[in-house]
């Protein structure tokens, strides 16, 4: 008991130095900062608004023409189009498209004929990726002339035809001439390529297509 | 899918376009004029960089902003010629308020601001060809919202699936990031004609998948991934499959 008392009393001096440290430091410091602010500007905030310029990035069409579907000749097609334009090179394209195939031609030799009714319908759906290529313009008359670009084109999509779903990848290219703000005339060739089994052996097939559109653009 | 139906489908879409929306909402909306500040600035006949220069206008010129399409703008200068300019040249051209920078070139760094995001993917579910299509919605930095509809087409029978994910990409701000993701949703599977006795199963689906994107460049992504599918065809059955898909998704 006798041992542990200076110990205590130095454990309490030691515990209050710190603090004592504290206690006299502001008093050593500068009452003002050395570097006060001596103007306060009072600058009244102006609501700024941030223009948005109407853009038109978004392209809608509607597009006809012929399809040839493999072993069964060319039938009319038409069809709808939506796109994204993402950068002025690589744009986004959704394509649904429909056409009615026929099997006369086999129907001089098969009685019977392929299709039950004589005639399929053939739907499809696909989304593909597109690169605009020489961008330029094309020259009707001498003073007069409208900016065109051609395209590359490929994608994959969903063939539906003889009740099967078919995948299908679809590539191609074409050309667009913009007619003025907003519209375009685009003609599209496109290879169609799906497997299907119609005639007894299952095999690749290449279905052409060739359509005439009118985009707009929103 | 009725043609009448579709062809009046057409006809609207069309009518929402040429109709008077476009020209309503150009009288409502005052267009933004510009000051240009750099020596001069050129104007294209079209929205792209291999369309001719036809025009310059000059510094101090005052120039109305009309439309963009893409990173082009299509302005209208004081003498009336309308043409179009690329981002990078109204970068330095002042607003009527003395201010700067109203038409900034979209850096490489703003991907994490970019909210909606919409991809093609094609790949293999079980050895059958798989395509999906998706939108995704950043919520934060490191979460997504994920809606994916596709198709799984194989020779004897196909699938319809949508589902709806939860993704997390905890390494955001890297080029190369990694992400992982839950979701719930519902498969459809038709028979193709030829199979005899298919039953068509709708079932609900959980998955539950892990990936990689890679930021090709500000519009751009590459993204592959891995899915584990789980098809709970009974109240006692559930069935499992797995999914490999590679694809390529661009920022709006």
């Amino acid at each position: 008991m006798r041992t542990q008392a200076p110990a205590l009393a130095l454990c309490v001096w030691m515990a209050a130095l710190p603090a004592a440290a504290q206690t006299q430091a502001p008093a050593s410091e500068p009452t003002k900062p050395a570097n006060e602010q001596v103007i306060v500007p009072e600058v009244a905030r102006r609501p700024v608004k941030l223009p948005r310029y109407p853009s038109n990035d978004f392209e809608i069409g509607v597009f006809a023409g012929t399809y040839a579907t493999e072993n069964f000749g060319t039938t009319e097609v038409d069809g709808l189009r939506l796109g994204y334009h993402v950068t002025e090179d690589v744009f986004f394209e959704g394509v649904f498209g429909r056409t009615k195939v026929n099997d006369s031609a086999f129907r001089q030799v098969l009685p019977g004929g392929i299709f039950p009714t004589g005639v399929e319908k053939l739907y499809y759906t696909n989304v593909s990726v597109g690169l605009n290529l020489l961008p330029g313009e094309v020259f009707i008359g001498r003073n007069f002339a409208l900016a065109s670009s051609a395209y590359v084109i490929a994608g994959l999509g969903t063939t539906r035809f003889n009740q099967q779903r078919l995948q299908t990848f679809n590539l191609g290219g074409g050309f667009r001439v913009f007619l003025g703000e907003g519209v375009a005339v685009q003609v599209d060739a496109r290879d169609h390529i799906y497997s299907v089994d119609l005639l007894g052996k299952r095999r690749v097939t290449q279905n052409l297509e060739l359509t005439t559109g009118l985009t707009f653009f929103f | 899918m009725n043609f009448p139906a579709l062809r009046l489908c057409t006809w609207l879409a069309i009518g929402l376009i040429a109709g008077p929306g476009a020209p309503a909402r150009a009288a409502a909306e005052p267009t933004e004029r510009v000051q240009v500040t750099d020596a001069y600035i050129e104007l294209q006949t079209g929205p792209g960089r291999g369309y001719p220069i036809f025009f310059v206008a000059k510094r101090d010129e005052w120039i109305e902003i009309l439309l963009r399409h893409t990173d082009w703008y299509k302005v209208r200068t004081e003498s009336g010629k309308e043409g179009w300019v690329h981002r990078a040249q109204l970068v330095n051209t002042v607003t009527e308020g003395g201010t700067k920078k109203t038409i900034r070139d979209i850096a490489l760094d703003d991907y994490l601001q970019r909210r909606l995001e919409m991809g093609l993917g094609w790949g293999r579910f079980k050895s059958e060809p798989m395509l999906k299509l998706w939108t995704g919605y950043r919520l934060t930095e490191t979460l997504s919202a994920e809606a994916t509809v596709g198709q799984v087409q194989g020779v004897f029978s196909g699938t319809d699936y949508w589902h709806l994910n939860l993704n997390t990409e905890p390494w955001s701000d890297r080029r190369l990031s990694p992400f992982f993701g839950i979701g719930v949703g519902k498969f459809k599977n038709f028979a193709n004609a030829s199979l005899v006795s298919a039953a068509i199963t709708n079932a609900n689906l959980a998955n539950a998948s892990i990936g990689v994107r890679y930021h090709l460049s500000d519009r751009f992504v590459l993204r592959a991934d891995y899915s584990f599918y789980t098809a709970f065809i009974a109240d006692n059955r559930t069935d499992e499959f797995r999914a490999v898909t590679a694809g390529l998704s661009f920022f709006f």
